[in-house]
């Protein structure tokens, strides 16, 4: 074999290489993919709701003064197929930017304490978590897309109660296109909504442009 | 006393009618929307009543300081009847006749004292519009025989000068807030202090009642729901550890392996053909 054809192969090899290389990480980089998504928005249909008109019974209530509702937030989270054992800490709203206040650690959760909590029988529990950040490395939602349906999620309730949850469904949106009515919806079936940050990064916005959305139900 | 309120309220009927017919000219009514939400508050002291609706009875025994409804009511024309508790509807104390109900609308209607003490009917159309993320709507009507108030929370004004019967709203963060009722400019309080939940989300509507010489002040809360507005957004990380999708350095590879099979092929074929 001639040194002009030695080099001939090599390239034809490393070109196999680099190809077979460019095409895995192509394969690996694709969006997680949608699944249950008609599920998901099933749930958030509302039943309809009785009108008043025609009953002879009308709705009558002491003009009180509202006081505080009786809410079970979630402390803990366990999610035994993606390694999460993480905190719950109740959170709002950023007052700047009028978005999801994530808790600042990574290995925090974040609930969203206007929607419901672990007690309503209706209406979208919503919690949030980093998927990672840049100065503290992975976040507890690292391996959120990975959830898949039939996947177990145990939610414990400041009452001590643990309750466990079954994946129906995982989608990813574009933020511009998340339908956020929808997760933080008070009515509805009962339903824990996961969510996260996914999809392809701009490293000079320092953003993810998607949303990873995760859908469980009462088990 | 309780007589003499009935005979005003009589009196006061055509008054009322005309008031009620009113909300319509300052609702704006979507043509998809044909049903309201009719709401009833009893602001007046000591007088239960039953509330006839077309002929109906609709409300029985309905008492001073609670809130019936809300009703879902076609847009249309109504005949409303106040009685005392157990009365035929031919004797009613009170009556709106034809009031006029828009289509699309939130409504409360108040069963109060004017600020001299006059029983009369006011009706509110209530902002049902959505409250952004985390604040709540708080509203509070001047539906009492007393003068000019001023609304404080956490013992700072929010609300000044507010008469009867009219509104004042805002729109605040949601939680717990410390409230009283001071008459104008002073620091004579006339009703509280009281702890308000303000739930996000929500229309807390509390009306302030009675009358301030009869020593029946007091407060009635209504509350309204669903107004929430979902947060703009749920910003979850920016590491870029998990971000999908391929760079510039993947075309740079995928070119560059493309080129080295290219390139190493012609040269093998090259050399064959030499070779022989």
């Amino acid at each position: 074999m001639t040194v002009r054809n030695r080099g001939a192969l090599a390239a034809l090899a490393a070109g196999v290489a680099a190809l077979t290389v460019a095409a895995l990480l192509a394969c690996a980089a694709q969006p997680a993919r949608t699944v249950g998504a008609a599920q998901a928005s099933a749930l958030a249909s509302a039943p309809p709701t009785a009108t008043a008109s025609g009953d002879p019974s009308v709705p009558v209530t002491a003009g009180e003064l509202p006081s505080s509702a009786e809410t079970i937030p979630p402390v803990r989270l366990l999610i035994p197929a993606i390694d999460v054992t993480a905190t719950v800490d109740a959170v709002g709203i950023n007052e700047r930017t009028n978005e999801f206040e994530v808790p600042p650690s990574v290995d925090e959760i974040g609930w969203y304490r206007y929607g419901p909590g672990l007690e309503a029988d209706a209406g979208s529990v919503v919690v949030a978590g980093h998927v990672d950040s840049a100065e503290q490395g992975r976040g507890a939602f690292f391996r959120l897309r990975e959830l898949d349906q039939g996947d177990t999620v145990t939610v414990t309730g400041s009452d001590g109660a643990a309750r466990r949850y079954r994946v129906v469904a995982r989608e990813e949106y574009a933020k511009t296109k998340i339908p956020l009515d929808r997760y933080f919806a008070r009515d509805g079936k009962p339903r824990l909504t996961l969510i996260t940050c996914g999809g392809p990064f701009d490293a000079k916005a320092r953003k993810y442009r998607d949303n990873i959305v995760v859908t469980a139900v009462p088990a | 006393m309780q007589l003499s309120y009935f005979r005003r309220v009589a009196a006061g009927g055509a008054v009322a009618a005309l008031a009620f017919a009113g909300v319509g000219a300052f609702t704006a009514t979507p043509a998809y929307a044909a049903t309201s939400k009719v709401s009833v508050v009893h602001g007046i002291p000591d007088t239960p009543v039953d509330v006839y609706v077309n002929g109906k009875k609709t409300l029985e025994n309905f008492k001073p300081g609670d809130v019936a409804g809300p009703l879902n009511l076609e847009e249309g024309d109504y005949d409303i009847a106040l009685t005392k508790p157990g009365e035929p509807i031919g004797s009613a104390i009170l009556k709106a006749d034809n009031a006029a109900v828009p289509g699309g609308a939130n409504i409360s209607i108040a069963a109060h004292l004017d600020a001299a003490g006059q029983p009369k009917i006011t009706p509110f159309v209530n902002d049902v519009s959505k409250v952004a993320a985390g604040k709540a709507r708080l509203i509070v009507r001047h539906t009492a025989a007393a003068p000019a108030v001023d609304v404080r929370a956490g013992g700072t004004p929010v609300f000044e000068g507010l008469t009867n019967p009219n509104e004042a709203k805002g729109d605040v963060d949601a939680g717990n807030v410390k409230a009283d009722v001071v008459l104008a400019g002073t620091d004579t309080v006339a009703i509280g202090p009281a702890d308000l939940n303000l739930k996000e989300g929500t229309a807390t509507i509390v009306y302030a009642i009675g009358s301030a010489e009869g020593k029946t002040l007091d407060v009635v809360a209504q509350t309204i729901t669903g107004l929430h507005s979902a947060p703009g957004g749920v910003p979850s990380g920016d590491g870029g550890q998990a971000g999908t999708g391929v760079g510039t350095w993947w075309y740079v590879l995928t070119g560059a392996g493309v080129l080295l099979l290219l390139g190493g092929g012609v040269r093998m074929a090259t050399a064959r053909t030499g070779r022989k």
